[in-house]
């Protein structure tokens, strides 16, 4: 399970029979210093994200598992949560969009 | 499965049944502790079925493993998931970072 942002939407309409109605987003993993990572993946969606929120990215059979679609699928990446807040040993706190992290600094709490 | 060290707690509400009521922690893998300033990689998040903290070193398993560790027939939505909390690590010429301890969480604390 991996934390990453959403960055843009997939549509694709001549695709393999299992992925009929499922919505798929491209994020893109980040790390606990802030920073972006050069790669992109394109996750399944069940949840509903949005560009900009960050969520929980899971891989393989639990992917499988949280698509809901059983588990023959031709798909392996999925979104299975998104996230409030992240809290760090250091005190930071990575908000739950990239629009939050211009205030954070400001919270003291 | 590799040694990590807890960073950090994540939480979420909009997320799939199988997460509802999951701690979920952030954990950095050992190998990158070496060097504070080395860039930092993607975290794994992981399930904690051990109550770990904040600061502690752990172990972490994946696939059909980490569901099987948290109670689970192999058929959950997640495929990390913390199996035990280090006590001492003995490896010669590992870095002193891969010895537990200095744990920068106040323990309980986040049991609330």
């Amino acid at each position: 399970m991996h934390v990453a942002t959403v960055i843009g939407t997939v549509w694709s309409t001549k695709k393999d029979p299992t992925l009929e109605g499922l919505r798929f987003l491209v994020v893109r993993p980040f790390t606990t210093d802030g920073k972006e990572s050069a790669e992109t993946l394109i996750a399944a969606d069940p949840i509903g994200a949005g560009i900009g929120e960050r969520v929980l990215v899971v891989h393989g059979r639990a992917a499988r598992h949280a698509i809901g679609k059983g588990h023959d699928i031709g798909f392996q990446t999925a979104i299975a949560g998104i996230i409030d807040t992240m809290d760090l040993a250091d005190g930071r706190r990575i908000g739950g969009h990239v629009d939050s992290d211009e205030r954070a600094p400001e919270s003291s709490d | 499965m590799f040694l990590g060290k807890v960073v950090g707690q994540v939480w979420a509400t909009k997320e799939v049944p199988d997460l509802r009521g999951k701690r979920l922690l952030v954990v950095e893998a050992l190998d990158d502790m070496d060097d504070p300033g080395a860039p930092k990689v993607t975290p794994v998040i992981a399930v904690d079925p051990v109550g770990a903290d904040v600061g502690e070193h752990v172990m972490v398993a994946f696939g059909k493993a980490a569901r099987v560790a948290c109670g689970g027939d192999g058929d959950l939505a997640y495929e990390a998931a913390i199996v035990g909390i280090i006590d001492d690590v003995h490896a010669p010429g590992a870095p002193s970072s891969w010895r537990p301890g200095a744990y920068t969480g106040d323990r309980g604390a986040g049991e609330a």
